[in-house]
């Protein structure tokens, strides 16, 4: 989707070598209807092994973006949680991690799965509230720079202390499908660039799903405002 | 007038605003609705298009003119999009036609975009010449009549995309359907910060006491608003809390049933002095938002609604509210974080009692209330919705645009 924002360099920085500074880049969404709603399980699994990608991959990866408690991890488990009342479907549905799927189609067919599964346990599921159906939507996503750089670890966390929960959320969660590794950009910025691999396995180690955008803000600012003391104390 | 937003509405939407001023710089966006005052709609655009423009687009703001007949039929269609049994006839479409032709004529429609406000003026895409047609519909058209929906259909679809509030909203009419929330200024009378005296004023005026836990529900008195509802959660509570009930709202003059249910709001909540119906004023937002800031708890037990801003505006105020688990609230209020979703009085009343007891929690709901609705309820992103749906329809076909 765009250039490395980073260099990709091994081994740390060398004395008197440029830094590629760290862009801070956001992107928002606006939602689209497929024209697609469900109204039981039977019908949300139909139309979720039909539906754009695009529709999957908002439901699912994009779930992050609306601010939810943390009870479920998609909007399908969200669905059959709150307006289904199947509550063991959705622990089910939440247990299922999108980043582990190499592409949609296998989160696509991962979901299904699980539905069909629960279905042949309990064949006549509950019907939605009129009203209260699964409404199938889609986003289109607009990116752009944020005008902030760092160029270090500390100007980094001044940074990241005040961007916009768009921009953590584009480099923490989106990144990932981007990237293509499951990896996040600040933790690959660290380790590419400074060498910091220690800091990047502990910025790799945040649970993306049991966190709010703002908790993996504090999440990544404790980490980071930690190494930069002790870079410090080192200095002292 | 945009940078009066600075420092209170996300500064990456008023980045992203600038870039998208940059895209569409000089193009002409022509917004049409059927009233330049009074209503949501006329709030709005009257905030909107100076912004619009001073990011260098060529907003201009249109009203639609008619006669008595053709704003009868209109309340009518209204009425009948939000589930009331309507009788629409040919007779009353053809004129709904005539005025809008009539209208065409006048106005000038060359925009490089056109956005039309609600059924009104939606006939006008027969008169369509150039540009992006886009209609965006305010109106909780979830359970509509289906003749109604169906007639104003075969104008809708003729538009290139058609914008709804909430997904339930939307109609699957073979267009593009975008949905975007509605939005509350926060610089507006309704919601900009207010002095200790101003909130004395309005405390004093309505004898309100300043000192106790106070709950807040404004709305019309309208069934579908659950006043009585409200007042059976506040007998509830008061059994454990001292507490007063604000029930807030307007004399609603186009809603014959308004003054029958004030009636039985009156009569339920008898003689309990601690219970205060106000009948405020058109044009009270300065007391609204003094009575939004001076509340304990705010409710908006709603039992249908269309989007309820309400719940925006109380939660901008810093405050905890408690919210009928309908429309447009579920999208305000996350259960639990930014306050609670309830299903009957009894819920309200424990909700209520939960927060009065913890006033640390109130405070917390409160202010991530306020941040949800920064980030997702503020005019600034419902211009930058607006401006992404247009650019989008110029880059059709990309889910992912780069600017």
């Amino acid at each position: 989707m765009m250039d490395n924002m980073y260099s990709v360099s091994k081994g740390g920085k060398e004395m008197g070598e440029i830094v590629r500074p760290f862009e801070f880049r956001q992107c928002f969404s606006i939602l689209k209807a497929t024209g697609r709603k469900a109204k039981n399980l039977r019908e949300l699994g139909q139309i979720i092994s039909e539906v754009n990608e695009e529709s999957v991959f908002h439901h699912t990866y994009q779930y992050f973006l609306k601010g939810h408690a943390h009870e479920y991890t998609n909007d399908f488990a969200h669905w059959a949680g709150e307006s289904l009342e199947e509550r063991a479907l959705s622990e089910h549905l939440s247990n299922i991690d999108p980043y582990d799927f190499r592409n949609i189609a296998d989160l696509r067919a991962e979901l299904f799965r699980v539905i069909d599964s629960y279905l042949e346990l309990f064949p006549e599921p509950r019907e939605a509230m009129p009203g209260d159906e699964f409404y199938f939507n889609q986003t289109i996503t607009f990116v752009f720079p944020t005008g902030i750089r760092a160029q270090n670890l500390a100007e980094f966390l001044m940074a990241v202390k005040h961007v916009d929960v768009g921009s953590i959320y584009y480099h923490f969660y989106e990144a990932r499908t981007r990237l293509g590794s499951g990896a996040d950009d600040f933790s690959a910025w660290m380790e590419n660039v400074f060498g910091k691999r220690s800091l990047a396995e502990q910025l790799r180690a945040i649970d993306p799903f049991m966190h709010t955008i703002e908790g993996i803000r504090e999440h990544v600012i404790e980490a980071v405002e930690a190494e930069v003391r002790r870079d410090m104390e080192v200095i002292a | 007038m945009i940078a009066r937003y600075n420092g209170v509405v996300p500064h990456g939407d008023l980045q992203f605003l600038q870039k998208l001023g940059e895209k569409l710089r000089d193009k002409s966006f022509l917004h049409i609705n059927s009233t330049r005052a009074g209503g949501g709609v006329a709030e709005i655009l009257q905030r909107m298009i100076p912004i619009m423009q001073e990011l260098g687009i060529s907003a201009r703001w249109e009203v639609i003119e008619g006669d008595n007949g053709f704003f009868d039929m209109t309340k009518k269609v209204h009425n009948a999009l939000q589930g009331n049994m309507e009788h629409v006839t040919q007779k009353m479409w053809d004129h709904h036609y005539e005025i809008n032709r009539i209208n065409a004529a006048k106005l000038d429609l060359e925009a490089d975009a056109v956005l039309i406000h609600d059924p009104q003026p939606a006939a006008l895409i027969e008169f369509r010449k150039a540009g992006v047609w886009i209609w965006r519909c305010h109106i909780d058209v979830s359970n509509p009549v289906p003749e109604v929906c169906n007639y104003l259909s075969r104008y809708c679809k003729k538009y290139d995309a058609a914008i709804f509030s909430v997904a339930k909203f939307t109609r699957a009419m073979g267009i593009d359907e975008f949905i975007i929330p509605p939005s509350i200024d926060p610089l507006g009378e309704k919601n900009r910060d207010l002095t200790d005296e101003d909130i004395k004023e309005t405390l004093d005026k309505y004898h309100i006491p300043p000192d106790r836990p106070l709950l807040l529900q404004v709305s019309r008195f309208d069934r579908f608003k659950d006043p009585i509802g409200v007042i059976r959660a506040y007998r509830m509570v008061k059994k454990y809390n001292d507490c007063v009930l604000v029930l807030a709202g307007s004399p609603a003059a186009d809603d014959p049933e308004g003054e029958v249910v004030l009636k039985e709001v009156q009569d339920y909540a008898a003689d309990d002095s601690d219970i205060h119906i106000l009948l405020l004023p058109p044009f009270s937002d300065k007391d609204i938002n003094a009575l939004q800031r001076v509340a304990t708890v705010v409710l908006q037990k709603s039992l249908k609604e269309g989007f309820g801003l309400t719940v925006s505006e109380a939660m901008w105020k810093g405050k905890p509210v408690i919210g009928g688990a309908t429309g447009g609230i579920p999208l305000q209020i996350i259960h639990g974080v930014t306050g609670f979703l309830v299903h009957s009085s009894e819920g309200a009343a424990f909700r209520i009692r939960q927060l009065l007891n913890n006033p640390e929690m109130a405070e917390r709901m409160g202010e991530r209330g306020k941040e949800h609705v920064r980030n997702n309820f503020l005019i600034t992103r419902q211009i930058r919705d607006y401006l992404s749906v247009w650019f989008s329809m110029e880059n059709k076909g990309k889910s992912v645009l780069d600017l």
